[in-house]
């Protein structure tokens, strides 16, 4: 048996060697080369993110990598750990990978292997440095998802949103005075180069990976196989988690060095402003979520740990 | 079957399939689908000929497609594009072969409003090929330089390749528009040098227009004002940053049916054509696009996309060695295939190749666009000279081919100079956006 | 008998007009909305939050409705090169050939489309932002795929009851 897995992300991306690579040898190892994997990267069997999920579900590939961010509707349970102060970025996996049951709900029409959390999303600026949260007011931030977008506009400024490929355009030509975006983007997208600030040190959203198995191709292995390759993707969330962090860092920390290009850390005061304005918004999401009958306050408290 | 063998036959159905005149789309469509249900099974096969129309269909910055044939069309039915056309023979008619010459120029004027190569010869065709014949122009030299010129509509910014090399590469749609500049008018001035030579030799085949006079030209230049007005506002506005490319594809078309309506040039009989011509004419390109979308998956499991690349890294022929037979692979290739396939298809096999070299991305995106033009006029396959012949009426298919030959050289010409100084096509973008 | 067929089949191309009316109003809509938004966004300052979302569900529409419309109009390109070495009798079963598997893929097409709809309208798939509901967009594809597959069978009733054009 052999599985497919489709990425679109460009077969140099690092997802490769920390996370993929080791997720097939596993398997291969432990399955004695009964079941084996197989990388489509660069949207081999289907260009760009927002398919991927449908990807898994129609059997086009057996196993994709997405964000449930982009069929957002789908996943209102999952999406809830993106929210600010939430999870952190360090033990967020973890306390997701320890919660899955909770969300079985949400990922009836495929099996889920892996959920893990990317590097915190920034405010990225083109040329306004943002030291305060007046300075945010009123400027067009692309924003990665809807949640994100309602934190953007309980911070006072006006979510935009489009694809994360034409952020680079829409900022170094003005369409958009900022994006909210996690910092391996900077090398991914090239947005270092139009970017001049990041401002860091508020509670901020951070979005979600998955590894989504087609239903059948599950089906089609046999119950050690199965259990295999579950714990072989709950790996990969730990690993994939790492990598994500450890490539923001020292994007960060390039970006840091460079002439002319600034990382803002809030001062405790201000980023306590963007935090009390943030967490009504992020209340009123949970509070909406309980309405519709998805246990979300339980969830959260849950992944607080507490 | 191996899936290595498959992906062969597969590309044999695909031969049979062009041959008995199954439409182009469907036939990728079917090898794609076919393909993928012998090495994956009906279920999967299903899925990738559902998610894969969708996803093409749905994709955002395709939708610049049927904007910009919208503009053309509007473009044409009101008579704007013929004043472009007037303005630009009351400059050039007068040269050898001048008529052909303001073709060229206007289809690279036409070009810097419309993304597609199609809708450029097709505007252009409409417009040129009956004033040629008027003036007794050689129908291979009339025919030829309108297929030619109108592959410019692919090269000069707006351009469909590069929105979608920048999709399949997620290089900056930005820098390739102006990457695209100085070739694109390189190119211009060598179709330009190819016409003046063939009327040189065969004075029969261009004879020259009546002089205008000064004052005239700057006349007739004014009635061109209106397309020149869209023009400067839609690219413009990429430019300094007013827009996205989608929406100067929006805003461009939407001013051109605002002059058109406001100067009373567009009864409601013309505008119901332009539209209807715009949804047959999109269909038939997203048609395209979906084919390419579904075959696409189909090679790529059977590896033969790998296999290939990874045999090109190892036949250790060095930089421009390599980047030699991955040309001529493309030139093989465009005689059969269509050109937004072939990107779609190829890149993500080529382009990891090509920047593990060292070549530049952006620089490449050029190169690959030149080629994937030339492969537009390449027989059997030529799109633009199907377009060519469907306007022009009764100009036999090998007319047109043999009229385009004295083209393809100029464009290895420009191609070759493009390869032996980047810069050309490298300042612009590197000079605009550091 | 010969005119009954011109009849009928002169009806069916101008059905696929009056459906391709409905593109003709998606595309005027995406040119409208989108200019609509530079404008908010210059003008009045207050950009549109899921205009891209509309425009991507509206092409579905455009694209599908017209879709019908270049099949009955013959607008899809082939290779014509071939053609004469192909003779009369090639070109007949060319043809015959190609009504039927173009019709074959299309109508897998539609019969993924409708279960897709359904499953879509099932599980309340929508978009992230505006949260329109998907699954009248895959109906949508699937309609237009299924006239596709009736233009090429009507085309090829025509061929086989009248031979070449
Ligand atoms: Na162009
Ligand atoms: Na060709």
């Amino acid at each position: 048996e052999d599985l497919k897995l489709a990425d679109f992300q460009p077969p140099t991306h690092f997802v490769v060697d920390s996370t993929y690579k080791p997720f097939a040898a596993t398997i291969a190892d432990k399955t004695g080369g009964a079941v084996t994997v197989t990388l489509y990267m660069g949207g081999e069997i289907g260009p760009g993110p927002v398919e991927q999920y449908n990807r898994a579900l129609e059997g086009v590939a057996d196993i994709a990598f997405g964000l449930p961010g982009y069929t957002a509707a789908n996943f209102p349970k999952t999406l809830l750990a993106e929210l600010p102060g939430v999870i952190t970025a360090e033990n967020g996996t973890e306390r997701i990978l320890a919660n899955l049951d909770k969300l079985s709900d949400e990922y009836k029409r495929v099996v889920l292997l892996g959920l893990w959390n990317n590097a915190p999303n920034l405010l990225f600026t083109g040329a306004k440095p943002i030291r305060s949260l007046d300075d945010l007011k009123g400027l067009k931030i692309r924003v990665p998802s809807r949640n994100a977008g309602l934190v953007v506009e309980a911070w006072g400024a006006t979510p935009v949103s489009m694809p994360a490929s034409e952020i680079y355009n829409a900022i170094q030509t003005g369409v958009i005075d900022g994006a909210m975006t996690d910092a391996t983007t900077l090398k991914a997208f090239k947005l270092a180069e139009v970017t001049k600030y990041i401002t860091q040190g508020m509670d901020t959203t951070m979005s979600d990976f998955f590894l989504v198995m087609n239903r059948d191709s599950f089906g089609d292995l046999n119950e050690d196989q199965q259990k295999i390759v579950l714990d072989a993707g709950r790996t990969a969330a730990i690993n994939g988690n790492k990598a994500w962090l450890s490539v923001a860092a020292k994007a960060l920390s390039d970006f840091a060095g460079t002439d002319g290009k600034e990382v803002i850390t809030l001062a405790p005061e201000e980023a306590a402003k963007f935090n009390a304005a943030s967490s009504a918004a992020v209340d009123k999401i949970i509070a909406d979520a309980d309405a519709q009958g998805l246990e979300a306050s339980a969830f959260v408290k849950a992944l607080k740990g507490n | 079957m191996t899936p290595f063998v498959a992906g062969f036959v597969g590309i044999a159905c695909l031969f049979a399939l062009l041959t008995v005149r199954v439409p182009v789309a469907f036939s990728m469509l079917l090898v794609g689908f076919g393909g993928y249900w012998v090495l994956e099974g009906p279920r999967s096969a299903g899925g990738v000929l559902l998610t894969e129309s969708y996803s093409a269909i749905s994709n955002y910055n395709l939708i610049v497609v049927p904007m910009f044939v919208l503009l053309g069309n509007i473009s044409s039915a009101a008579g704007f594009s013929r004043g472009l056309y007037d303005a630009a023979f009351a400059w050039v008619g007068r040269f050898r072969g001048g008529l052909a010459s303001a073709s060229v120029l206007g289809c690279a004027v036409f070009a810097a409003v419309s993304g597609s190569s199609v809708a450029t010869a097709v505007t252009l065709g409409k417009v040129a090929l009956p004033e040629m014949r008027r003036l007794g122009y050689a129908p291979g030299l009339s025919t030829g330089a309108i297929a030619a010129g109108g592959t410019l509509g692919f090269l000069i910014p707006p351009s469909t390749g590069f929105v979608l090399y920048a999709i399949l590469t997620e290089e900056s749609i930005g820098r390739l528009f102006m990457a695209g500049v100085m070739p694109g008018l390189l190119l211009t001035a060598l179709f330009m040098v190819v016409v003046w030579l063939i009327s040189y030799f065969d004075p029969n085949a261009g004879p020259r227009g009546e002089p205008v006079a000064l004052a005239d030209r700057f006349r007739i230049l004014g009635r061109a004002a209106p397309l020149l007005l869209v023009i400067v506002l839609s690219i413009g506005g990429i430019y300094i940053g007013v827009f996205t490319p989608v929406e100067a594809s929006g805003v461009g078309a939407a001013l051109v049916i605002l002059l058109a309506v406001v100067k009373r040039r567009l009864s409601f009989g013309d505008f119901r054509d332009a539209v209807m011509s715009t949804l047959s004419t999109s269909a038939m390109l997203y048609a395209i696009v979906i084919g390419a979308n579904v075959l696409n998956p189909f090679f790529a499991v059977t590896r033969i996309p790998a296999t290939l690349g990874d045999g090109l890294g190892a036949l250790g022929l060095g930089a421009y060695g390599t980047l030699f037979v991955i040309i001529l692979a493309y030139i093989v290739l465009g005689m059969f295939m269509d050109g937004l396939s072939m990107l779609v298809i190829t890149i993500p096999i080529v382009f990891p190749v090509i920047t593990a070299l060292g070549f530049d991305p952006i620089w490449f995106g050029v190169v690959a666009v030149i080629v994937i033009e030339m492969g537009m006029i390449t027989p059997p396959v030529g799109l633009n000279v199907f377009v060519v012949r469907a306007v022009a009426g009764d100009v036999p298919l090998t007319t047109i081919f043999r009229g385009v030959a004295p083209f393809l050289l100029a464009m290895i010409v420009g191609l070759l100079l493009i390869i032996a100084i980047p810069g050309i096509a490298l300042f612009l973008p590197n000079t605009m956006f550091g | 008998m010969r005119d009954a067929i011109d009849i009928w089949s002169a009806r069916f191309e101008k059905a696929t007009f009056y459906l391709a009316l409905i593109g003709a109003i998606c595309l005027l809509a995406i040119v409208a909305i989108v200019t609509l938004g530079v404008v908010m966004r210059y003008v009045l300052g207050i950009p549109i939050l899921g205009v891209n979302e509309f425009v991507e569900l509206t092409a579905v529409a455009l694209i599908m409705a017209s879709l019908p419309f270049c099949t009955a109009r013959r607008e899809h390109v082939a290779v014509d090169v071939f053609e004469r070495i192909l003779g009369r009798w090639g070109r007949f079963i060319g043809d015959v050939v190609a009504y039927c598997l173009s019709g074959f893929v299309m109508s897998i097409l539609a019969q993924r489309a409708v279960l897709k709809a359904l499953d879509a309208w099932q599980w309340g798939d929508a978009t992230n932002m505006l949260r329109m509901p998907i699954w009248p967009f895959y109906a949508i594809l699937a309609a237009g795929a299924a006239l596709c597959v009736l233009t090429f069978a009507v085309q090829l009733v025509v061929l086989l009851l009248k031979g070449e054009k």
